[in-house]
């Protein structure tokens, strides 16, 4: 019966590909664009955000940083918790965007986080 | 045999039950979900029609997907004897409840068979509402025992809704051998064909047998093992409780591709 361990060998090896090729390849969750015309020079900035974790939540955070002038485009990954946010620098910087997308919200009458960038 | 089975049960047991804890402290945002492969399944429909994820799914979803099936087609379901949390519960609850009652406690043949059919209409139902009702959302969660008990009765609107069906299975499973995976389990019901072809299977060697007829009575799903020259039985999980109580050496024996 040493064929046993062909299977906790088989389900090791499977976890191990499925967890080495989901980072190869990247689908994003949500896409935005903002404005209708691009700008001449446009910056990007990454974040890694806590309580980005599914697509809700991402047009959530569309909605928070959609009031910022200046932002031109949001690519949100969940599996990561990551945003892209493209914008125009002339208008707007990275600090600005990241204290509109912290909040707070009002949520139930009481003031409320969705969001939080990792330093 | 058992040993190994029930350390590899118990990592993930553990893995899973962790993941709940930090979930509950506060210091992950991670779910039992995030590492489910049924989502997978869905999570492939809105990849192909809107070319993205709806939902909290991803790209490890379908990973841990395509890797099931691929473990499917190697060693039969293995999955969910060595490693779902949820099976290795019911099956610990199962022998519990063996003890109990001297036996595993079976429906008769004839409603046992239509029971086993039972998981391809859930199958159907829950693919069908996701992908039209759901909108692509893992709405399925709400009435999912897996992701019901290992997020701790959280994060859903109707509590006692949730409390029902998680403790209901569990109930079940102590009376009726593996419950929710035999008759319920929309991912069993994936996994059906592909167990049948799956390479790793049991084979009798009739010389040996004495036709005792300990490995039916051991066998949590009910399979007739004692009658079958190879066990290609869909609902056969390679769990191997049959050969661990098998008193003939060698009259049960674990095939790759036949040999």
């Amino acid at each position: 019966m040493k064929k046993v361990v062909i299977i906790p060998a088989a389900v090791l090896l499977l976890i191990l590909v499925a967890f080495a090729t989901t980072g190869a390849y990247r689908v994003p969750t949500l896409e935005i664009e903002f404005v209708k015309e691009r700008p001449a020079v446009v910056a990007s900035v990454e974040y890694t955000v806590d309580g980005l974790t599914c697509r809700g939540k991402s047009r959530g955070f569309a909605g928070m940083i959609s009031g910022v002038e200046g932002v031109v485009s949001l690519t949100t990954y969940v599996r990561t918790n990551t945003a892209i946010v493209e914008y125009d620098p002339a208008l707007t910087n990275p600090v600005e965007i990241e204290t509109a997308f912290e909040g707070p919200i009002i949520h139930e009458g009481e003031e409320d986080f969705l969001f939080k960038a990792k330093k | 045999m058992r040993v190994l089975r029930t350390i590899v049960q118990t990592l993930f047991l553990a893995g899973v039950v962790a993941v709940m804890i930090r979930g509950a402290m506060g210091l992950t945002t991670s779910t039992c979900g995030t590492y489910c492969p049924f989502a997978g399944l869905v999570a492939l429909y809105s990849l192909l029609r809107y070319k993205t994820y709806t939902c909290a799914m991803n790209e490890l979803h379908v990973a841990l997907f395509v890797s099931l099936v691929a473990l499917t087609l190697i060693t039969k379901k293995s999955f969910c004897s060595w490693v779902c949390p949820l099976g290795t519960v019911q099956e610990w609850i199962g022998k519990a409840g063996r003890k109990v009652f001297g036996r595993y406690v079976r429906p008769p043949i004839a409603v046992d068979r239509i029971l086993l059919n039972l998981k391809y209409v859930v199958l159907v139902l829950v693919l069908g509402l996701t992908w039209t009702v759901w909108q692509g959302h893992l709405g399925f969660r709400a009435y999912d025992p897996f992701y019901i008990i290992f997020t701790g009765f959280q994060g859903h609107e109707t509590l006692w809704f949730s409390i029902f069906i998680g403790i209901g299975v569990l109930v079940a499973a102590f009376f009726v051998p593996m419950v929710w995976c035999r008759y319920l389990c929309p991912l069993s019901a994936v996994m059906d064909p592909m167990s049948r072809a799956g390479f790793l299977r049991l084979r009798r060697n009739p010389g040996l047998c004495t036709d005792c007829g300990i490995c039916d009575e051991a066998c949590p799903h009910g399979i007739r093992v004692a009658t079958a020259d190879e066990v290609t039985a869909r609902n056969c999980t390679n769990c191997l409780e049959c050969a661990e109580v098998c008193p003939e050496k060698g009259a049960l024996e674990l095939t790759l591709f036949g040999k």
